[in-house]
């Protein structure tokens, strides 16, 4: 009994002497993000794509240029400069007076050594080397890439994509530790070095020497970057509103109702959608089933979606109604107004209902749904991963708004091993997709709706699971990954087309675009990134490759709430 | 003895063997593999993918027929390798394990034996008198019924947002490295309250009821009538029944640890406390084959053991035992 | 026998105590609760009724979800779920228990040894964990699929329990007049000692069925539980994760708690009450 009294005693002691002695880093110097880590941290290999730790491309390893999705720029970053000097050569200059943070300088040497890798051994670029032929050393700053066949729209997209590794440093690594290997203690050019780690968080500080700082006169504010391991949607909300996060990429839902609320929140538009665009959510459809292998049935199914509801009830407005096109509002300029104007489809249930009428399809058995020309039932389920509560919703509304039109669609809600699989192998007859994201080009989303490898899909994972099987389209998209970046009439051509084809045939039917969700509270840091100004419009998100589109400019323009 | 423990043993032995199968077998028939998932999670081109994925299956050793991969499995384990994650590829299994057995050991062990020894105490007083019996079994009843996930919601929304005076989720402040000071051990003891609050409360109230059941069962016994009828202390009564009583509350601990382990289990979910329990539940969201094969060993063995340990102690506590050691043990 | 002096005899009892009558009573407002209450509602689980995070109201008496669904009638459905797998997942862990425990307890020897160490295995797997390595790797589940499972691993406790009472039993003397009298052994188990051993079972199955109720609470907890139906588990499962707790949402995960709490504690109540009545023994302290 006493010895449990002094336990006790001893416990009360070590709780009020632990809350006495806190922090040990210093809050007005260190900004907490959440949102991309969903598991602890066990690797900094910025070639295991998907799988490293948070800002491990974009704070410590650079890339050749960045990408702003939103002016549709590249900002020369650890290139100097880049041109096409014919054809099928590109010259690269590599910026002088960059260092590794070990203090090495980085020069032509380790960007033809950092692309070569991808000749010895599978990784995310790899492919680039089918249509790459080699990579020439012109002098200690300059690079000519000889192309094979030269694919403007995919090149500009490793420009801003690969990581640059120090040669010094990996050159002696074996290629499967180059490929998986965790990479502890990373060396990179980037504004942050590598601190510490533990199951929680990920703690990266200010690299004082970074080349930026004096060639850009640029200087991020942080000195420490926590980002935190993500335990659950509801305990990060807790953390934002508490100021204990600074910058948090979850969906959460409500925020726009918590932004009235007086907790400093602050999102990148003050008003719907409060959020920018990442990605589009479409209504994958498979073409191998009947009945939606006949056009006019697809034709029906999209007209009789209630889009805006899902966007005003289930997302309370915090994401927008795609264009029928459903490329992202940054490619609003590929959009061809006029053949949406002709072809393009939003909900009109009444319209549904006649092309299902002129197309052959009747409520035979009085049940309040069609059926096949052949009197069979229709009975279609779309699925969507379960625990994605915000698509488990959609699809609820989904299935009430072809019901009203007489089309029988079941929500199911698959694990996402069971959804994925059903996708992948072609086996489901609906399903909701989001997988194409905001890029350099609207080829990548081209090339995910109208992807031409049909058998290779369950391995590559590259699109069009559907099966839309069309060669024309196919030769388009090949032929658009072919124009030149800057020839914009060439390009809206060609997607003009494809757009045509996409609404005539409407293999896939988009719905909304999925934001780039971003929760900033302003009680220790402010001056977020936000729509109103156009100095500092970059994107607040720390996703893996949204650094490199602009994110890292965001930590220049943050300021430090002064001390109260 | 020997035959007591030896049939323990074979027991404990085909019980491992039959997990481990079920273990290793479930996630093997199931639609889907994790390399798909590690892909779709991956963004990659889709013409490198192709490449990346047949260099996957390799790496995992998926590539193999499944026989194969059951002896192989086998042969690892008995080498300690418990594999690599898939989730958080490339850290060993084993490695990711261990660094949530701790958190496990500091909530469980005190939840257990504190509740154990507390409810078996309050158990006897309850059976002691009918105003105390009044008291003691309705709480009892209550607290043993009570879902542990949602004993820990409520002690997190009462004193984590409400009262804001203890952290509900985490092991550790998150401004904090884990080091030896005094802070980051207040820390640690701060987050550790409530989940460990959350367990004891739950399995005191089971153990009070189980008590004070053993107990008024053994008062009712004809040596505690007869005890009484030669004109013994009530307090001698008592305590026979005590000794009597206290045998099942040993063997129901073993019964237990099943229902142990699943309260732990989502209460380190609610709190967010790192341990093996949360890790099994992101290895199954995840996909990940080998993490969650080795946390189930690694519970299994815990398991085993833990009953090993308690056979041992129901031994040396019950005389009889170690007399007669015959039947079904 | 003196059969219908004993029968009110034994309602005599069961009408006194107070635990069977404070249990039973409890667990009676529930089922009534489940039965009646999705008529008292003009909403499915799912649907939108408001614009959502609403307090208790004359409207919605436990107030909206963060989606905006009623809950209660998120509640009585989800009440109903749980009686139901309560009942398969409890039914069907008795029923293997009996069918286990009779043969061991009856038979004896080697069968007994079999079974028995068939019985320790499964004991010692902590059941919870092979429940969420199945129901992870199934692409969708059903509240059937969940009751079976259930049964399937919670029926030790009362084979094990059965298995002794069955041994007691045995060597009664109408068992032995009735081996001698030539009737065959599942015959004899049927209705010489089944009979006897009716109070019994039906305290195993009371267990069994608030066990049943608490394991399913935790699988959908945890997001593991059937993946197209409500069931208080999964409200609670879903109020942690849209931030209830956070949002102070206590209208949303207070009820299925509270509600599980308090029918598995009247079960708890009442088994003991029945204990009391069906054992004279522990009547009266």
């Amino acid at each position: 009994m006493f010895k449990k009294i002094a336990l006790l005693v001893l416990l009360i002691v070590f709780l009020f002497s632990g809350m006495a002695f806190g922090q040990v880093l210093e809050r007005s110097e260190t900004l907490y993000t959440g949102g991309k880590q969903w598991g602890p941290v066990s690797n900094w290999n910025p070639l295991m794509t998907g799988n490293y730790a948070t800002g491990t491309i974009g704070l410590v390893y650079e890339t050749l240029f960045l990408y702003d999705p939103l002016t549709d720029k590249f900002m020369p970053w650890l290139a100097e400069s880049g041109q096409w000097t014919d054809a099928s050569t590109y010259e690269l200059k590599v910026r002088q007076g960059v260092n590794w943070s070990d203090g090495k300088p980085l020069t032509a040497d380790d960007v033809k050594f950092t692309f070569e890798l991808g000749q010895k051994t599978a990784l995310n670029f790899s492919s680039l080397w089918s249509w790459l032929s080699s990579i020439t050393k012109v002098d200690d700053y300059t690079l000519d890439f000889k192309f094979k066949s030269a694919l403007y729209q995919e090149w500009d997209n490793y420009l801003y994509n690969v990581p640059m590794l120090p040669q010094h440093l990996w050159a002696s690594k074996d290629l499967k530790d180059v490929a998986t290997g965790a990479n502890e203690k990373p060396v990179g050019s980037g504004p942050y070095l590598y601190f510490a780690y533990d199951q929680t968080k990920m703690v990266w500080a200010k690299n004082d020497n970074w080349w930026a700082i004096k060639v850009l006169s640029l200087s991020v504010a942080p000195k420490y970057i926590v980002d935190l391991v993500n335990t659950s949607n509801e305990n990060s909300l807790g953390l934002v509103l508490q100021g204990q996060e600074d910058l948090n990429n979850n969906y959460l839902p409500g925020i726009s109702t918590l932004l009235t609320g007086g907790y400093a929140l602050h999102t990148y538009y003050p008003v719907a959608p409060y959020h920018l665009a990442a990605n589009t959510a479409w209504l994958d459809v498979n073409l191998q089933k009947k009945p939606m292998d006949d056009v006019a049935f697809r034709k029906a199914l999209a007209y009789s979606i209630n889009v805006a509801d899902i966007v005003s009830r289930d997302y309370g407005n915090m994401v927008q109604a795609a264009n029928p096109t459903g490329l992202l509002p940054v490619w609003d300029k590929y959009v061809d107004q006029n053949v949406v104007k002709k072809l393009g489809i939003s909900y009109d249930p009444a319209k549904a209902k006649q092309i299902l009428a002129a197309a052959g399809y009747k409520d035979v058995n009085g049940d309040g749904f069609v059926e096949n020309k052949d009197k069979s039932l229709i009975t279609l389920k779309i699925i969507v991963p379960n625990g994605w509560s915000d698509w488990m919703a959609a699809i609820q509304i989904i299935s009430n708004s072809t019901k009203a039109v007489g089309i029988n669609v079941q929500p199911d809600y698959p694990d996402f091993n069971g959804y994925l699989d059903a996708r992948l192998k072609g086996t489901f007859d609906l399903a909701i997709d989001n997988q194409a994201q905001v890029s350099n080009t609207p080829w990548s989303y081209y090339h995910f709706i109208f992807y031409d490898k049909l058998a290779d899909i369950p391995t590559t994972q590259g699109g069009n699971y559907g099966r839309y099987n069309n060669q024309t389209a196919f030769d388009l998209v090949t032929q658009l990954d072919k124009l030149a970046t800057n020839d914009l009439q060439g390009m809206k051509a060609v997607i003009s087309k494809l757009q045509t084809i996409q609404l005539t045939d409407l293999p896939i039917i988009p719905l909304w675009y999925n934001g780039m969700w971003a929760q900033m509270s302003s009680a220790n840091w402010t001056n977020w990134p936000s729509s109103a100004d156009k100095d500092n419009h970059y994107l607040p998100v720390t996703w893996n490759g949204y650094w490199n589109m602009t994110s890292i400019l965001m930590l220049t323009q943050l300021k430090p709430v002064v001390a109260k | 003895m020997r035959r007591y423990f030896g049939r323990k043993l074979l027991i404990y032995i085909f019980t491992f063997v039959l997990a481990v199968t079920i273990d290793w077998l479930i996630p093997r028939f199931m639609p889907g593999n994790p390399i798909q998932i590690l892909i779709s999670r991956a963004g990659l081109k889709a013409e490198s993918a192709n490449l990346i994925y047949s260099y996957y299956m390799q790496a995992f050793g998926l590539n193999v027929p499944i026989w194969q991969q059951y002896l192989n499995f086998w042969n690892a384990l008995f080498h300690g390798d418990f594999g690599i994650s898939i989730w958080l590829f490339p850290q060993p299994v084993i490695q990711i394990i261990m660094r949530a057995v701790p958190f496990d050991v500091l909530l469980l062990l005190p939840a257990i034996l504190v509740s154990w020894f507390a409810g078996n105490k309050f158990g006897a007083y309850a059976a002691r008198s009918k105003w105390l019996d009044n008291t003691i079994s309705p709480l009892g009843y209550i607290l043993t019924a009570t879902p542990y996930m949602w004993l820990g919601i409520v002690l997190g929304w009462l004193f984590g947002i409400i009262l804001r005076i203890l952290p509900f989720s985490g092991a550790y402040s998150y401004a904090m490295m884990p080091s030896l000071s005094w802070a980051f051990v207040g820390s640690l003891l701060e987050h550790w309250i409530l989940p460990f609050a959350s367990l004891f409360l739950v399995m005191f109230g089971g153990w009070a009821i189980g008590m004070r059941n053993m107990i008024i069962y053994e008062l009712e016994a004809d040596y505690s009538h007869y005890l009484e009828a030669l004109g013994a202390p009530r307090k001698l009564i008592r305590q026979y029944a005590f000794r009597n009583a206290i045998l099942p509350q040993i063997t129901g601990l073993a019964l237990q640890l099943g229902v142990i382990v699943a309260g732990a289990l989502v209460t380190e979910i609610v709190f967010s406390y790192p341990g093996i329990g949360y890790l099994i539940l992101q290895a199954i969201q995840n996909h990940d084959y080998f993490l969650l094969q080795g946390c189930f060993l690694f519970i299994i063995i815990g398991v085993l053991f833990a009953n090993f340990a308690i056979d041992i102690t129901y031994v040396l506590v019950d005389p009889r035992t170690r007399i007669g050691m015959q039947g079904e043990g | 026998m003196p059969q219908p002096k004993k029968k009110n005899e034994m309602l005599y009892f069961m009408l006194r105590n107070a635990k069977l009558r404070i249990g039973v009573a409890i667990v009676l407002i529930f089922v009534v609760l489940a039965l009646v209450g999705p008529l008292l509602t003009k909403y499915q689980p799912r649907d939108y009724v408001a614009p959502g995070v609403e307090p208790p109201s004359s409207e919605f008496w436990f107030g909206t979800t963060s989606f905006g669904e009623d809950v209660f009638t998120q509640f009585v459905y989800g009440l109903r779920a749980t009686f139901i797998v309560g009942l398969i997942g409890g039914g069907l862990g008795t029923l293997i228990g009996i069918l286990i425990g009779f043969i061991a307890g009856y038979r004896g020897g080697i069968v007994d040894e079999i079974l028995n160490m068939f019985t320790n295995i499964v004991l010692v797997i902590p059941s919870l964990v092979v429940l969420l390595i199945i129901a992870a790797y199934l692409e969708v589940r059903g509240f059937l699929f969940e009751s079976i499972f259930i049964g399937f691993f919670a029926w030790p406790w009362a084979a094990r329990a059965i298995r002794a009472q069955t041994f007691s039993l045995r060597s009664r003397e109408f068992v032995d007049l009735a081996r001698l009298s030539g009737m065959k052994p599942l015959k004899i188990i049927i209705k010489e000692i089944a009979p006897n051993m009716m109070s019994y079972l039906l305290l195993v199955y009371i267990l069994q069925f608030g066990g049943a109720i608490l394991t399913a609470a935790t699988l959908d907890f945890i997001g593991l539980g059937p993946t197209n139906s409500v069931s208080l588990g999964l409200m609670m499962n879903n109020a942690v994760i849209y931030g209830a707790l956070i949002l102070g949402m206590w209208w949303w995960f207070i009820p299925p708690g509270l509600a599980i709490t308090a029918i598995v504690g009247a079960l708890y109540v009442t088994n003991v009450g029945l204990d009391e009545v069906f054992n004279p023994k522990l009547r009266e302290m």
